[in-house]
């Protein structure tokens, strides 16, 4: 295989992003990750395929449309109930997708135009995926921003990670690697030339609990962030803030005991208060979502933990 | 971050009161004119209407309100409107009662319906009043002057409906000032000195009228009425200062109204001497303008810059605080905002309903120096619309490459109050711009101000009639433009025929063809509006010279020549053209679907468009979802786009008239493409019939969806420092983006790169969508919203259904 031909799925491009690194970013969104947190607010970056995704408000009704009914050759779309859609607020007769029938072929999605069904997830050759996050050079030059790599996790598809920071370098422009931290360490090493900035998740220190909520331990993340640190790269510490799993004094000071460890490498931690606003978008994708529904925190609860991490001497801020 | 203080009682009492405002038309103005005008029956304009201004500063209510320290008023009462008969008669209240329209309610005066967004009211005399001079104003007006003769041709413009002309509609209903007064001269000079220079002249050439002096003679004439005019009327609310003092308990408040007075009587024929005086010096001319014609629109222009000097002088001698220079401020803009006058429903929408034009700009360079000029009041003006939440006068900003940081931070956290303002203007694009394109001198180019909606005019010195010599507007609307285009010149919307017939879509053999089709009917019905234009310069030039405004403008006094005549130094007008994005993006359709993809036929898509749409939606939401479009940084639409903007330019450089060789092109379009797109038909972009057209330069609504950093890349992909009639471009910004400190520096960040790359103009609307809806379900608690629909900004909920949805669609740049 040519190395220009090397492509990656990509599910989300998002320009003017300023809340995933310094400056005015470009966000890529990378399909795939080997975790299965319940409270995942980007569900459709979990599955390293292109998936199938049914977005109500932009269907224009069978009566008008119906195109994917007859695209489908596996039976999977039925003409649905007739509802008040809040996309075009009239009522139509909106379809329905039967996931078991359902291979995520995308016929449907190529006939449907107004976008209801859509493909989650697309292939990009490295360079046209630069060309177009080189777009916005002016703008990160002036804000002491870049493009920003994220997931699902990048680091599952490595090869295309690493020559996409490659070019990102080549072409002055600065980096941010968004991850799990749940990598092979090789993986990392070679990225780390040309990453400028790690935006690094810790979601919960004791490795048990890890393991029950996502399904892995946490060891293999503790050290690759110990080995980043000390190999001179930079970290931007998140921690994702979820009710009755990870929010308790106990494990919020021994995370920020863990990033002292780490020393000059951490450059801020982010408190990421847990939001409901995933549930939305596990329903594009599947029927019955199992995802987490918990009240998000309190802000006192919040600015307490914030303070428990400042007692160790880190740069906090609250997204 | 920059943080706004609160106000003082008598500032916020006053904010309350224009905010709760019914505007009361009186009938005071019309009568007096119309006496005066009996009076001098057969006396030339360019000496009766003098007299008739005159006759009104000598004779109409001052009002000096217990809660002021800036003092002026239009009418009868305060936030009261006038009527001007010499232009419009009886005006057109009587009718709205006569036609059991407006209704009498308990407080004994008539109303205008409720539910209308602008409360109005008048008394059963006034409307009496107004009527006993109905008969003599019949065949007196301007109006019907204007419309007794107009060149050939006139008729097949209106019956297209393809411009703000319209059968029936008048031809001229005012002058527009849509320039910026000399301010500075009124203030630095006085009425007095150039009472002098006029009388001095007369005196010099009496029994001697050879040759030009004969119309010199005519102008001086009429300065020294003008002048003996603003003279009279400032003295008498010197004299209503001293009354109030003399009956006033209050120590303070009287020593306060003894220093107006006194203030007052000296700024009536001096230089002013102190800040205070130059503010109310200011304020006073604004108001004597305002009389002198309807509605002229007329700009402060660089408020910071010519007050500034004052301020200082008062620091340093201890004369005043920084808190009372700014509650002047403050009461500054809240006079200004008492000016309004009533108007029509239909007319309050389409010009934003309480929208005085009163643009005020701040910050830029100093003219003799180019370095930046910020300044303490540059930074009031702010504060006060900040903290006042007031959307007019319209504030821009000029910023430069030597811009404060913390003037950025200021006027973006003011953006965060008060959506749309200010509005970002780019020294370094626009300086050279009217160098080149209007032989501006460097120094008066640095001067330059913005006027209107946001067009360019000079400080002073400029007849710019941005938008043409005289409402109804040179807008040309190029939704319908294309619609002939595609239709063999006929407006499918009212099925009137234009005489530039180009064939039907379909029978075009190349894209080229369908672009060289459009160029001919763009520029045929260009030139129609602008030679009407041209025809009501004549007339202005006749039957409404501006004494009043000429002697600050420089170049009138010193040549003996009013504005209208060409007086002023420099001399331009100019128009636009509305719904660029709407025929850019239907452009790009038809090249993408029908000639280079070769996805539809050209027959199918003039059926599509022509049916409306109707039976051909899967086509339609073909062209919606895999056409590009502008604003999302793509080549491919962009091209067009910068096609239609430099197609217009060429064509308004083949336009001129007398009195200048520059017809300015602009592209901006206030409210008016939601109105316009009433009456146009769908377009090939996908829009249907009656759908908003795109505002100004900003892309077709809901059709960026690469977020602002692409639709600032789309918006340099034409040269925009030829467009000297101004442009603006919209971003709405949701408020998360802004939410945390770091948010408004890289907003900053991003209007920097924006215009560093060749942008002229931006402005943000920082709401959201929630907050909107919830401003529609309960328009009362939400009465000081306020949003910026290209170009001005307006109480949201003030607005119609329609335009509040167009605000809503616009996409949204979540973060
Ligand atoms: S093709 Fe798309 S728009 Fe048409 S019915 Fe199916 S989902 Fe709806
Ligand atoms: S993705 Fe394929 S299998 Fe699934 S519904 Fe669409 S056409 Fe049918």
């Amino acid at each position: 295989m040519k190395e220009s031909d090397l492509t990656g799925k990509v599910y989300d491009i998002q320009g003017f992003s300023v809340q995933d690194g310094p400056g005015i970013r470009t966000t890529v969104f990378l399909k795939g990750c080997p975790l299965r947190c319940p409270w995942c607010h980007s569900p459709e970056s979990q599955s390293f395929a292109a998936q199938l995704s049914w977005m109500a408000m932009r269907c224009i009704g069978v009566e008008k449309c119906g195109k994917c009914l007859t695209a489908c050759t596996k039976g999977a779309i039925t003409s649905g109930e007739i509802t008040k859609s809040i996309g075009i607020g009239e009522a139509i007769k909106l379809i329905h997708v039967n996931r078991l029938l359902c291979d995520d072929c995308g016929d449907c999605a190529r006939a449907c135009h107004p976008g209801g069904l859509s493909m989650c997830g697309a292939d990009y050759q490295v360079d046209d995926l630069l060309k177009q996050l080189c777009r916005d050079i002016p703008f990160y030059e002036q804000s002491g921003g870049g493009v920003t790599v994220s997931g699902g996790e990048a680091l599952s598809q490595p090869e295309f990670t690493l020559k996409l920071l490659q070019g990102l370098k080549a072409q002055g422009v600065h980096t941010a690697l968004d991850t799990t931290g749940f990598s092979d360490y090789k993986n990392i090493d070679a990225v780390l030339p040309y990453v400028d900035l790690f935006l690094y998740d810790l979601k919960h220190m004791d490795s048990e609990q890890h393991k029950k909520a996502i399904g892995v331990p946490n060891e293999r993340i503790l050290e690759n962030a110990q080995k980043i640190a000390a190999a001179g790269g930079k970290l931007q510490i998140r921690i994702p803030v979820i009710p009755s799993f990870n929010d308790s004094e106990k494990n919020i000071k021994s995370t920020g005991k863990f990033c002292k460890s780490l020393g000059k490498a951490v450059t801020l931690v982010q408190i990421l208060p847990y939001h409901n606003m995933g549930v939305a978008k596990y329903l594009r994708i599947c029927d019955d979502p199992k995802v987490l529904e918990a009240e998000p925190p309190s802000e006192e609860k919040i600015q307490n933990l914030k303070k428990i991490l400042e007692c160790f001497a880190l740069k906090v801020t609250v997204h | 971050m920059y943080k706004f203080k609160p106000a003082t009682e008598r500032i916020i009492k006053m904010h309350q009161l224009i905010r709760d405002r019914v505007i009361q038309t009186d009938a005071e103005r019309a009568l007096i004119t119309t006496e005066s005008y009996k009076r001098n029956e057969h006396v030339l304009p360019m000496i009766k209407r003098p007299r008739a201004i005159y006759d009104v500063c000598a004779n109409m209510t001052v009002r000096v309100e217990d809660f002021e320290i800036i003092v002026g008023n239009r009418a009868k009462n305060f936030c009261g409107s006038g009527v001007e008969p010499e232009w419009e008669g009886e005006g057109w209240i009587p009718s709205m009662i006569e036609n059991g329209i407006w209704t009498i309610q308990a407080d004994g005066l008539y109303h205008n319906p409720e539910g209308e967004e602008l409360k109005l009211a008048i008394s059963p005399e006034d409307v009496e009043a107004l009527v006993s001079i109905r008969d003599y104003w019949k065949d007196r007006t301007i109006t019907t002057t204007a419309n007794a003769w107009q060149p050939e041709g006139y008729d097949e413009l209106c019956k297209l409906e393809v411009c703000a002309n319209a059968s029936g509609a008048p031809l001229m209903m005012m002058t527009a000032g849509h320039l910026t007064p000399g301010f500075q001269k009124i203030i630095n000079i006085g009425y007095g000195a150039i009472r002098k220079e006029a009388l001095d002249f007369m005196d010099a050439h009496r029994n001697n009228l050879m040759g030009e002096d004969l119309n010199k003679y005519m102008f001086y004439n009429a300065a020294s009425i003008v002048c003996d005019a603003a003279i009279i009327m400032i003295q008498r609310y010197s004299e209503a200062c001293l009354e109030k003092a003399k009956a006033c308990q209050d120590e303070s408040r009287r020593d306060e109204l003894l220093k107006m007075a006194d203030g007052l009587l000296w700024i009536s024929k001096n230089p002013a001497r102190n800040f205070w005086e130059a503010c109310q010096a200011a304020i006073m001319y604004q108001l004597f303008l305002a009389l002198e014609s309807k509605y002229p629109a007329c700009s402060f222009g660089r408020f910071d810059q010519y007050t500034w000097p004052f301020l200082k002088a008062d620091l340093e001698a201890e004369r005043l605080t920084m808190d009372e220079a700014q509650e002047i401020v403050d009461a500054f803009f809240l006079k200004s905002n008492c000016f309004y006058g009533a108007a029509p429903e239909f007319v309050a929408q389409i010009t934003g309903i309480g929208n005085t034009y009163q643009h005020t700009t701040v910050g830029g360079v100093d003219p003799e120096t180019g370095e930046d000029a910020t300044n303490p009041v540059t930074y009031m003006a702010l504060e006060t619309i900040g903290r006042l939440k007031l959307h007019d006068p319209t504030i821009s900003l000029r910023v430069n490459k030597n811009t404060p940081d913390k003037l950025w931070e200021c006027a973006l956290e003011t953006s965060k109050l008060v959506g749309g303002l200010p509005l970002f203007q780019n020294d370094e694009i626009i300086i050279p711009g009217l160098m080149e394109e209007l032989g501006f001198s460097l120094v008066d180019a640095r001067n330059y101000a913005l006027i209107g909606c946001q067009e360019i005019t000079g400080s002073g010195n400029d007849y710019s009639a941005c938008n043409g010599i005289a409402p109804p507007y040179a807008s040309i609307h190029y939704g319908v433009v294309l619609n002939m285009v595609i239709n063999n010149g006929v407006n499918a919307f009212n099925g009137q025929e234009c005489s530039v017939k180009k064939g039907y879509l379909y029978e075009m053999k190349s894209f080229e063809e369908v672009k060289e089709a459009f160029k001919a009917v763009a520029r045929y019905i260009t030139k129609a509006q602008v030679s009407i234009n041209n025809y009501t310069e004549y007339l202005t030039t006749q039957y409404a010279p501006l004494a009043g405004l000429s002697i600050s403008m420089e170049g009138c006094m010193e040549s003996g020549k009013d504005a209208t005549w060409g007086g002023c130094k420099y001399n331009s007008y100019g128009g636009t053209a509305t719904g660029l994005a709407t025929v850019a993006d239907s452009l790009t359709t038809i090249k993408y679907m029908v000639f280079d993809k070769k996805l539809c036929t050209a027959r199918e898509l003039y059926d599509a468009v022509m049916a409306n749409w109707e039976g051909f939606e899967d086509l339609r939401q073909q062209i919606l979802h895999e056409v590009p479009h502008y604003g999302n940084a793509d080549p491919y639409a962009d091209e067009q786009m910068k096609w239609v903007c430099d197609s217009y330019y060429d064509i308004c450089s083949e336009c001129y008239s007398t009195r200048t060789r520059h017809f300015k092109a602009g592209l901006y379009s206030a409210s008016d493409h939601v109105f316009q797109g009433y009456h146009t038909w769908a377009t090939p972009d996908g829009r249907k019939t009656g759908e908003a057209l795109a505002d100004a330069t900003s892309p077709a609504q809901g059709r960026d969806i690469n977020g602002p950093t692409a639709v600032c890349t789309s918006a340099c992909c034409y040269d925009q420092s030829k467009f000297m009639d101004g442009l603006a471009l919209n971003i709405r910004i949701h408020p998360s983006a802004l939410s945390r400190d770091d948010g408004v520096e890289k907003l900053r960040d991003m209007t920097k790169t924006y215009l560093n790359n060749g942008g002229m103009e931006i402005q943000y609307n920082v709401v959201s969508t929630e907050t909107m809806r919830a401003a529609q379900a309960d328009p009362q608690s939400y009465r000081d919203l306020v949003v910026r629909i290209a170009g001005y900004s307006a109480y949201f909920v003030e607005l119609n259904a329609d335009c509040q949805n167009d605000i809503i669609r616009r996409t949204e740049n979540t973060l």
